[in-house]
């Protein structure tokens, strides 16, 4: 049996894997002659990886040896499989037969011969049947630890070589189970750990994934400054390379500035009371000196470690968006300081106000200060009040937009004049809130006030210079009639006392006296009908009796100074909308200035024409052309201006004025310099939508008039 | 009374009335009123409209004295009395004017006028007037 052995014990030794090893072997064996059956079994704590063990769970099973290989020859069982592991014996109890035997003496036995009908046999007759004689159990042993057992059973008697060899065998059996035993723990352990190390793994490669994706810099350090890590975000946010890092070169604190360091100290002491530190923002030097701002947040590694990991994250753009916005900010609270404007929310539903510094100023509180309507009306003027509540009840009713202008009265009791713009808006809940905008127009306001004021001053002194013009004329005017009263009444009386009396005489003289008082009654009559017009009477007049009324009236003092006056006037000069004395007031002021022009003048005929036309554009135009000194190119422009004249006594604001009352008739007024010597200025006014009852208003206006010129 | 004063220098008016008082004023009512005045005052008299109806009258040479209206249009009063100096008449003026300003009496007497009226002046006014222009001259001729 030797050298069959021999070779198997070399086959074995080159089988590794253990399933084979022990099949190997009780093949082996059983395949020598007169081997009956060879079977292996094992303790049950005992468990080896196998491919037929697969049905079979024995992990609570104590009692009993498990069988994992099995071969045999048998000779009277036919159909029987005898490396069939499932069958009868394939749990065999420890305290049972020789192998329950050897288990529990973990001794071999070699029973070189022995009858079927010994007490020792498990199955005797099996043993009869197949003829069995001899047994060889071996127990597997390791180390000193029972594995378990093998056991070899013969029809022929087997010598001790043979149970040599049988114990030779069951060690490297052993040998082999604990060896896959052991492969099975260190795989279990490498699997253990390789799961550990794939969860590990997955946390960590997600992890990394992050690091590398450089969507925030990462970065690692020691407590003493040493920079150990960073990704590439990091570099370039502090646009370090990666040899700076590794040189060493790189600590942490020359990273922060001076400014930053206590902040940076107390984030050390967070780190390593707590071991985190939660997010803070600070800045970093570059690489270049320049400045980055980041928002920071690590935790140590280990509890009470020295190593650190952090993220950083670069803030410049959001800095440059807070700049912008502060930017915008001071530009819209300057611009509201400038314009005098402020603005203000409220949400109606909640009666949440919210104010602009500069409207706080408008309203003269504190900066600041709660708001509630209750305080905003105390300083609405108190005529302007119930407008304010209607505008209150408005906004609560959901007005879209709307505008209104009210005043506020201040403490010192001055007035300020306010134009607000509201829109209303819903906010992010869909609840009704207004937006708006107020304006102080008090400057405005006053200033138009003022203007308007002067203007009717400046209409005012005017009329009064014209009136003393005109009460120059109108005296004048009088003191014919007058003349002609007194020298008629003094004939009257000559004639009566002559001897004898010239009554005829007398008759007519007192005839004429009538007549002279009744043209001095006229003359008032007209200047009662020309004054009795109240400030701005706006009507259809007729341009044309207008001027004669005012050329009758001015007569007098232009014939005083050689003025010849022509009028053309245009028949049925359309009628147009004015003011009668207003207009007046410009026809006079046109022929004082025509005469004026013309004082110098010896040397032609000081002539002035007045002429009346329609004009393009559904106007009509009157112009007042002189033979005076003219205008300069340089003057032209300026005639216009108030307090511009040339003359010497003048006030110059005729023509100011002038212009003014025409640009009031949507009309203009205008001056040319003439072909000839001297000028022409003219004013064109729109038409009135004439009416046929005007017409009749015309005739009866004729009454006062003198007839032409 | 009418006819008891003496006059200077007479020329002779028409149809033995006194001496020949011209009147020139554009104003109506002075045209109509002071003629029949001067003629209860026992003098002649013709009435002009304007400086120009005066000239081509004619009536210079028989005019002892010239009642005229400072302010006309065209020729002026004193523009008149230019022009008969520069043809050579002395005709004594009196000046009539509705402007009332003591100015224009220096300024006149300056200019050699006889008299000046302010409207409306009385008819004893006047006839003082006239007496002093008919008076012989006083006034050097200028």
């Amino acid at each position: 049996m030797a050298g069959p052995l021999l070779s198997l014990a070399v086959t074995v030794t080159s089988e590794q894997h253990v399933e084979f090893v022990l099949r190997k072997i009780v093949d082996g064996l059983a395949s020598q002659p007169g081997v009956a059956l060879v079977r292996i079994w094992l303790l049950p704590s005992v468990h080896i990886p196998t491919a037929w063990q697969e049905g079979a769970h024995y992990q609570n099973e104590i009692e009993h040896l498990r069988l994992v290989a099995s071969a045999g020859n048998p000779i009277r069982s036919p159909g029987e499989d005898w490396s069939f592991l499932q069958g009868r014996f394939s749990r065999f109890p420890l305290n049972i037969g020789k192998v329950g035997q050897v288990a529990a003496d973990r001794h071999p036995i070699f029973i070189k011969d022995f009858a079927p009908q010994d007490t020792w046999v498990v199955r005797p007759e099996w043993a009869e049947r197949e003829e069995i004689r001899s047994f060889a159990g071996h127990p597997l042993i390791f180390q000193e630890e029972l594995l378990g057992v093998i056991g070899l059973f013969s029809r022929r008697a087997l010598d001790e070589q043979e149970f040599t060899w049988l114990g030779l065998f069951a060690n490297h059996a052993a040998v082999a189970i604990a060896n896959a035993r052991a492969f099975e723990e260190v795989a279990e352990r490498q699997k253990g750990e390789a799961e550990v190390r794939e969860l590990a793994s997955g946390l960590e490669a997600k992890i990394r994934r992050l690091v590398e994706a450089n969507v925030v810099g990462i970065v690692m350090f020691s407590l003493e400054g040493a920079i150990t890590g960073a990704n590439d975000a990091f570099l370039q946010m502090v646009q370090y390379s990666r040899e700076d890092l590794a040189t060493g070169r790189v600590v942490w604190m020359d990273l922060t500035p001076a400014e930053w360091r206590a902040r940076d100290e107390r984030a050390i002491t967070e780190l390593q009371t707590t071991g985190v530190f939660r997010p803070f923002e600070k800045e970093y030097f570059r690489k270049d000196g320049s400045r980055v701002p980041v928002l920071l947040g690590g935790a140590l590694f280990e509890e009470s470690g020295n190593e650190c990991v952090a993220f950083s994250i670069d803030l410049s753009e959001q800095k440059q968006a807070e700049r912008a916005l502060r930017r915008s900010e001071a530009f819209l609270a300057e611009g509201q300081r400038l314009g005098q404007t402020g603005s203000y929310s409220w949400r109606v539903a909640t009666g949440e106000i919210t104010w602009s510094e500069q409207l706080y100023r408008i309203y003269e509180f504190e900066i600041g200060v709660p708001l509630t309507l209750d305080l905003i009306r105390t300083r609405v003027h108190p005529e302007d009040l119930t407008l304010y509540e209607k505008m209150v009840e408005q906004a609560r009713n959901g007005e879209n937009d709307f505008e209104w202008h009210y005043r506020l009265l201040m403490a010192d009791h001055s007035v300020k004049y306010l134009h607000a713009v509201a829109r209303a808006t819903r906010d992010q809940n869909g609840q009704l809130e207004y937006i708006a905008a107020i304006q102080d127009v008090t400057a405005r306001r006053v200033s138009e006030e003022a203007r308007d004021k002067a203007r009717s001053e400046l209409a005012h002194v005017a009329k009064v210079m014209s009136l003393g013009t005109l009460a120059a004329s109108i005296a004048h005017e009088i003191n014919q009639p007058l003349s002609g009263i007194v020298t008629n009444a003094g004939t009257c009386q000559r004639m009566l006392a002559a001897a004898p009396p010239n009554v005829d005489g007398a008759l007519e003289t007192a005839r004429r006296t009538i007549r002279d008082a009744n043209r001095a009654s006229e003359v008032i009559t007209r200047l009662r009908a020309l004054f009795s017009r109240k400030e701005t009477a706006t009507e259809s007049l007729d341009l044309n009796e207008a001027t004669r009324e005012v050329i009758a009236l001015s007569l007098s003092g232009l014939q005083r100074n050689q003025v010849v006056v022509q009028a053309e006037l245009a028949e049925h000069l359309p009628l147009v909308m004015g003011d009668r004395v207003q207009l007046q007031q410009v026809i006079l002021n046109l022929l004082r200035n025509a005469a004026d022009a013309m004082s110098t003048i010896d040397d032609r005929p000081r002539e002035l024409l007045v002429r009346t036309e329609r004009a393009e554009g559904n106007q009509v135009r009157l112009s007042v052309k002189d033979a005076g000194i003219g205008f300069t190119p340089e003057a032209a422009d300026k005639i216009f201006e108030a307090f511009y004249t040339t003359k010497t006594d003048g006030m110059g604001i005729g023509l100011s004025i002038s212009r003014s009352i025409i640009e009031t008739h949507q009309g203009r007024l205008w001056a040319t310099q003439n072909d000839g010597p001297g000028s022409t200025f003219s004013f064109a006014i729109p038409c009135a939508l004439e009416r046929v009852a005007d017409a009749e208003t015309r005739v009866n206006r004729t009454d006062t008039s003198t007839g032409a010129v | 009374m009418p006819h008891s004063f003496v006059m200077g220098c007479p020329k002779s008016g028409s149809r033995n009335r006194g001496p020949l008082l011209s009147v020139v004023d554009d104003d109506q009512s002075v045209r109509e009123s002071l003629p029949d005045l001067i003629r209860e005052l026992g003098f002649a008299a013709r009435v002009f409209s304007s400086a120009e109806d005066f000239l081509s009258s004619g009536s210079i040479d028989e005019t002892s004295c010239l009642i005229l209206d400072i302010a006309m249009p065209g020729m002026s009063g004193p523009e008149l009395q230019q022009e008969l100096k520069s043809r050579g008449q002395k005709i004594p003026i009196i000046f009539i004017t509705g402007q009332k300003d003591e100015a224009i009496r220096a300024l006149m007497h300056k200019q050699g006028a006889a008299g000046l009226l302010f409207k409306p002046f009385s008819d004893a006014d006047l006839l003082t007037a006239i007496k002093t222009a008919l008076r012989p001259l006083e006034v050097p001729p200028g």
